[in-house]
C-alpha cells in the first residue's frame, strides 16, 4: 500500500516538474539560440554532487565538438567535477589515433580542467577501452564508484552475463549510500522507433534495481533525449545524442514519455543534494530542453506516511 | 467488514506483485544429458582460456591507466601470439555437433513468437556487423558492431570463462576473445 501511495505522490511530483519543464521549453523554443551566456536552472551549491551525462559520443564530428563547447561554457558557472559516459564511446575503428580524434581532442579543455570521465561500454566499444587512462574504468567492464552520498554503478549492458549479475547483486546488497544511480548503454525503457525498450535486459536488471532501491538509471543507445515516466518507482533517462542524432525518432504519443527531445544533440547536467536530484538538459544550440527535480524515493515515501 | 476484506486482498496482491517484481527470473534447468554436453563445452572453452592466459602472462601487463598506443600495441602482440599458438585451430574445435544441437535448442526455446521475429530482424537486418569474416583464428574487425547478447539467453547458454564472449553475426554464433579480438570458433544456423 505504501509503495502504491508513494508511487502516486512521486508521479504527481514529476508531472508538476514536467509541466514546469514543458513551460520552459515552450517559452524558449520561440527564441533564437543563445550565442553566448548560459541559463542555469540547477541550485549549483558547493558540496553537492555535480556531474555531466553524455552518451553515444564517439564520432569526432564537428557537431560533437560544438556540443562539447556548450558543456565547457556551462562548466564556467556550474563546475561539475566528473562525467558519466553512457557507451558508444568510439564508433568505427579503435586505433590509437581514434582515441585522440573521437575523444581526447573533443574534450581536451574538460580534461585539462581535470574533469574525470567514467565510461560504460556500448555495442560499438571494444572491451580494451577499460584500460584507457581517461575512462577511469580501473580495468573493469563494470564497476562502482562513490561521490558524496551517491553510489554510481557503471554496467556493461552489452554483455550482462551471470558474473555481472552476481556482482551487481553483491555490491547493491551492502550499499548504504543514500542515492544509487546505475548507468549503462541499452535503455530498459524507450520510445525510440529504431530500437525501443530493451525488454530482455529489463527482465534481468529491473528486479535487482527494485530489490535494492536503485533510484535513477541513465542509458544511451537511442540517439535522442528522453525522460521516462517513473517505472515501478525508478526514474529512467536516455541521453544518447552526444555525438549522433536520430532526428524525429521518438514515437509521438508514447505512454512512456514524460519529456523527449530529438531535434538536436544534447547532454545532461545533474546535481544531487541530500534528498533531491536536479537535472537540466541542454541542446547543441545551448537551449534548455528539459529540467526538473526528483525527490528521493525514501524521503517521498516518508512524506507519504506522515501525511496519512 | 467488506471494506476490510477488500483492503486485505489488495495488500496480498500488492505484496505478491512486489515479490514477483523483485525477482530475476531463473533459467530452466537442463536435462542430465544436456548438462553433460554443456559441461564438456565449458571444458573446451576453458582449455582455450588457459592457453591464452599462459601466453598473456608472458607479456608486459597492460596498465589500468594505459595510453591508446599501449592498448593498440598490446592487442596486436597478443593477437599474434595466440594466432601462432593456434595455427591448427579449425571450426568445430569448441562447437562440437552435440554442443551446437544443444545451443540451437536453448536459443529456439528462449525466443518464441513475436520475440523470435524481432530478434531475427535485429540480427539479420539492424546489426552493423555484416562485414565480419567468418574465419577461425582471425580477428573480429574492430570497426564492426559487437551486438548486444540478450541477457536472458546468456544466463541459459553454457557459461564461458571471462575472456570469452558469445557474439551473433548474421545467422551464426561466434566465440570471440574479448582482449585480442580473435574468433576462437563459430557455429552456423544459430538463429531460431
Amino acid at each position: 500500500m505504501k509503495r502504491i501511495l508513494s508511487s502516486l505522490i512521486l508521479t504527481i511530483l514529476l508531472i508538476v516538474a514536467g509541466v514546469n519543464a514543458q513551460n520552459n521549453s515552450t517559452r524558449k523554443n520561440g527564441s533564437a539560440p543563445p550565442k553566448a551566456g548560459i541559463s542555469l536552472t540547477l541550485p549549483n551549491k558547493e558540496g553537492n554532487v555535480r556531474f555531466l551525462v553524455i552518451g553515444d559520443t564517439g564520432t569526432g564530428t564537428d557537431k560533437q565538438e560544438q556540443l562539447s563547447q556548450i558543456m565547457l561554457r556551462y562548466r564556467q558557472t556550474f563546475p561539475y567535477e566528473f562525467a558519466l559516459m553512457l557507451g558508444d564511446n568510439m564508433y568505427g575503428s579503435e586505433k590509437a589515433a581514434d582515441y585522440k580524434e573521437k575523444f581526447e581532442n573533443v574534450y581536451r579543455s574538460l580534461l585539462d580542467q581535470k574533469v574525470k570521465f567514467y565510461a560504460a561500454l556500448g555495442n560499438h566499444d571494444e572491451s580494451n577501452q577499460r584500460f584507457y587512462e581517461f575512462f577511469n574504468m580501473e580495468g573493469q567492464e563494470y564497476y562502482r564508484f562513490t561521490k558524496g552520498n551517491v553510489s554510481f554503478y557503471s554496467l556493461n549492458s552489452n554483455y550482462m552475463d551471470k558474473k555481472q549479475v552476481d556482482w551487481l547483486n553483491d555490491k547493491l546488497a551492502t550499499d548504504r549510500s543514500t542515492w544509487k544511480i546505475a548507468y549503462f548503454h541499452h535503455p530498459p525503457y524507450s520510445s525510440g522507433g529504431a530500437h525501443g525498450s530493451d525488454t530482455k535486459l529489463r527482465q534481468i536488471v529491473e528486479p535487482i534495481f527494485i530489490k535494492y532501491g536503485v533510484n535513477v538509471v541513465f542509458a544511451g543507445h537511442e540517439h535522442f533525449y528522453e525522460r521516462i515516466k517513473p517505472q515501478k518507482g525508478i526514474y529512467y533517462f536516455i541521453s544518447g545524442s552526444g555525438g549522433k542524432l536520430r532526428k524525429g525518432d521518438v514515437k509521438q504519443g508514447s505512454p512512456l514519455t514524460a519529456k523527449a527531445y530529438d531535434a538536436d544533440m544534447s547532454f545532461m547536467l545533474v546535481e544531487v543534494d541530500d534528498n533531491q536530484m536536479h537535472f537540466q538538459v541542454i541542446s547543441r544550440t545551448g537551449e534548455t530542453v528539459d529540467s526538473g527535480v526528483i525527490v528521493h524515493q525514501r524521503q517521498s515515501s516518508k512524506a507519504a506516511s506522515n501525511s496519512q | 467488514m467488506r471494506s476490510k476484506q477488500l483492503i486485505a486482498i489488495v495488500c496480498v496482491i500488492s505484496a505478491w506483485i512486489g515479490i514477483a517484481q523483485s525477482q530475476t527470473p531463473a533459467p530452466p534447468p537442463l536435462s542430465p544429458t544436456d548438462k553433460q554436453t554443456a559441461e564438456a563445452f565449458e571444458k573446451r572453452a576453458k582449455t582455450y582460456s588457459k592457453m591464452r592466459e599462459a601466453l598473456e602472462e608472458k607479456m608486459p601487463k597492460l596498465s589500468k591507466e594505459a595510453k591508446p598506443e599501449e592498448i593498440q600495441a598490446h592487442k596486436t602482440q597478443f593477437q599474434e601470439r595466440v594466432r601462432n599458438a593456434r595455427l591448427s585451430a579449425k571450426r568445430g574445435d569448441v562447437f562440437t555437433p552435440d554442443a551446437m544441437t544443444l545451443i540451437r535448442k536453448i536459443i529456439k526455446d528462449e525466443f518464441k513468437g513475436r520475440e523470435r521475429v524481432e530478434f531475427r530482424d535485429t540480427v539479420l537486418r539492424e546489426a552493423e556487423n555484416k562485414a565480419v569474416p567468418l574465419r577461425v583464428n582471425y580477428p573480429y574487425p574492430e570497426s564492426q558492431e559487437l551486438m548486444e547478447m540478450p541477457p536472458t539467453l546468456l544466463l541459459r547458454l553454457p557459461q564461458l570463462p571471462k575472456q570469452l564472449r558469445y557474439r551473433f553475426v548474421r545467422n551464426n554464433l561466434l566465440l570471440v576473445d574479448r582482449e585480442n579480438g580473435l574468433i576462437v570458433d563459430y557455429m552456423t544456423n544459430a538463429l531460431p
